[in-house]
């Protein structure tokens, strides 16, 4: 019993690295732009059908296929900024947002059109069991969680290490004040689209190792991705980080001790608790 | 405003008369399922139009009505006509439930949690097999017993019958939907969505109204539902998802908002286009979803507003 729990948690840690993935990408257009990036779970799902694509026509392992997929899909976002959302940043709220719908619906139909309506799961050198006495812990999930680990420092070091990270930060904290400053607002919006679309695929890449990609997945990843960044508070890197864990972890908890069939519901509970309880979520003081 | 009657009544004919003049069964059949989104984007309507919040669970509660009339006519005995009244109640009851926690949030948090309360919908419909039977559905839902009225047999197997029950929920919805948007609650509707802090200035306890605004349109997607099961006589979780939600939002956009005739209006549209649009299954969503953008990229007001713009250059 004991030990069941402890590896559900770790489980529970590898998928909600994934997840954290997901709402680092959402968190940042959102902090940054005041855009709620629906389409963000279908991007996901092209970077991962892309990446399957590219290891079968060229041969090369997940690895060395997933670098060019997060190239393409830093471009993926970079038009998706220009062409569906900029032309509404002036506008209300609404029609942002009403525009966000009409992607989602555009790319999930581009998937099928792109890639078929077939579950697809990710092949990977790392097949053994890594078992000591009674714990076992298969090598991907660790590989896995690695690698995004390795993606969420990156993130972090580019926002506070480099010129645009710091450009980026500061349009999220006053626009016109950054205007000002002579920060050029179009470029931010167009990197930080980038980036996020890269985590994106590089989350998809991950989910297709670990279970399976599907036309219909990216809906709930999107709505998780949400539920993460509510826990956490919008816009809050931090929140991210740790309400991808936290959500991870009590999904993993709920599949193996209660119903795997409403696994998925767990989102929307915690969801509608923080929302009670602490609308302005975990990590950020009211103010 | 006499004028406006008129045209009313004339359309209303035209439409009555439509199942006489439709040869082809097919395009009965196609305007049903007009008249019922046209109904579930006036629900739809209240709480995007007028009120200005985003609710993406309005395909969801069209699932909840359904079902539940569907399973109230199958399982309990209860006639369907009966069903029919049920149905939206139960709608309103689980539309309370969510509005509550939900709508304490503003903006796009709102949409989101209607979102995912989409999805846990779907996700019941499609694992509380004992009693939705699943992904495959339930089968055999009947329709309401027929009647002989002024000597004429009356059977809602019919579709051109049953094409004229729903004519009449359309009209006793629209009417309502008339009603309640020049009332109070509607005007309070339309100052939350132009300054909802102000609005709560002035002492109005909003939360109320926009719970009102989601309930209502909650038994406007239920009673949308209901019909739409009984007609079909077979349902399953497929046309309840976030899709069908977001078809209600575009019938609203596509239409005009805060309008009473945008609704309708997208609602025919949002059924004739991508019958036009036949290309092939994901070509024509890909179309329509692009259409969705251009639409609130270029006019945003929605059709009717800008036609009403042409013939009346003054204002």
């Amino acid at each position: 019993m004991f030990i069941e729990l402890i590896q559900q948690i770790l489980n529970g840690l590898v998928v909600g690295s994934v997840y954290t993935l997901i709402a680092l990408g959402l968190t940042v257009i959102f902090g940054i732009l005041g855009i709620a990036h629906f389409a963000h779970g279908s991007v996901a799902m092209f970077g991962g059908y892309l990446t399957h694509a590219l290891m079968q026509r060229m041969g090369v392992n997940i690895l060395l296929a997933m670098v060019p997929a997060m190239l393409v899909g830093a471009l993926l976002g970079m038009l998706i900024e220009r062409l569906a959302y900029r032309p509404v940043r002036a506008g209300p709220p609404i029609n942002a947002f009403i525009v966000a719908l009409g992607l989602t619906m555009v790319i999930e139909k581009l998937n099928l059109l792109l890639f078929g309506v077939d579950q697809v799961v990710l092949p990977t050198p790392f097949g053994r069991t890594l078992e000591w006495g009674e714990w076992a812990m298969p090598e991907l999930r660790i590989y896995v969680f690695v690698i995004a680990v390795l993606l969420v420092l990156a993130l972090t070091l580019f926002m506070h290490r480099t010129w645009m990270g710091a450009s980026i930060r500061a349009v999220a904290q006053n626009r016109s004040a950054a205007v000002l400053m002579g920060v050029n607002v179009n470029r931010v919006s167009s990197i930080v689209f980038a980036l996020s679309s890269a985590l994106g695929v590089a989350a998809g890449v991950l989910i297709g190792a670990l279970f399976a990609i599907a036309p219909g997945v990216s809906g709930g990843l999107v709505i998780k991705g949400f539920a993460v960044l509510i826990l956490g508070g919008l816009g809050s890197i931090p929140g991210a980080i740790v309400g991808g864990l936290i959500l991870g972890v009590s999904e993993a908890l709920a599949a193996g001790f209660v119903s795997s069939a409403y696994k998925d519901v767990i989102s929307f509970v915690i969801m509608i608790a923080v929302l009670l309880l602490r609308p302005e979520g975990l990590m950020r003081r009211k103010t | 405003m006499q004028k406006k009657t008129m045209a009313v009544l004339v359309l209303l004919a035209l439409v009555a008369a439509l199942p006489q003049v439709l040869q082809v069964k097919y395009f009965i059949h196609l305007a049903v399922l007009a008249m019922l989104w046209a109904m579930v984007a006036q629900g739809t309507n209240f709480i995007q139009g007028y009120a200005g919040y985003v609710s993406i669970v309005q395909g969801g509660f069209m699932g909840v009505g359904a079902y539940s009339s569907a399973w109230l006519s199958m399982n309990t005995g209860l006639p369907v006509w009966l069903a029919f009244v049920a149905a939206p109640l139960c709608t309103a009851v689980v539309a309370l439930c969510v509005g509550y926690p939900s709508l304490r949030v503003k903006g796009h948090y709102f949409a989101i949690v209607t979102m995912a309360f989409n999805m846990v919908i779907f996700i019941f419909l499609v694992n509380a097999i004992g009693l939705t039977g699943g992904e495959s559905g339930l089968s055999r839902i009947p329709a309401p017993p027929g009647f002989t009225l002024l000597g004429q047999e009356v059977d809602f197997q019919n579709r051109a019958h049953y094409y004229y029950l729903v004519l009449l929920a359309l009209v006793c919805s629209s009417v309502l939907a008339a009603w309640l948007v020049r009332s109070r609650a509607g005007r309070i509707w339309q100052a939350i969505r132009q300054n909802e802090m102000y609005t709560e200035a002035l002492g109005v306890a909003t939360w109320r109204y926009k719970l009102l605004a989601f309930v209502a349109s909650a038994l406007y997607a239920g009673s949308a539902g209901a019909l739409y099961a009984h007609y079909v006589g077979f349902i399953n979780p497929t046309p309840f998802s976030v899709d069908a939600s977001m078809n209600a939002i575009l019938a609203v956009i596509l239409g005009g908002s805060a309008t009473l005739s945008g609704p309708m209006v997208g609602a025919v549209l949002v059924v004739a286009l991508p019958e036009m649009l036949r290309i092939a299954e994901t070509f024509r969503f890909i179309a329509y979803g692009v259409l969705l953008m251009l639409a609130v990229m270029y006019f945003p007001r929605g059709l009717v507003p800008m036609l009403a713009g042409w013939f009346r250059p003054g204002q």
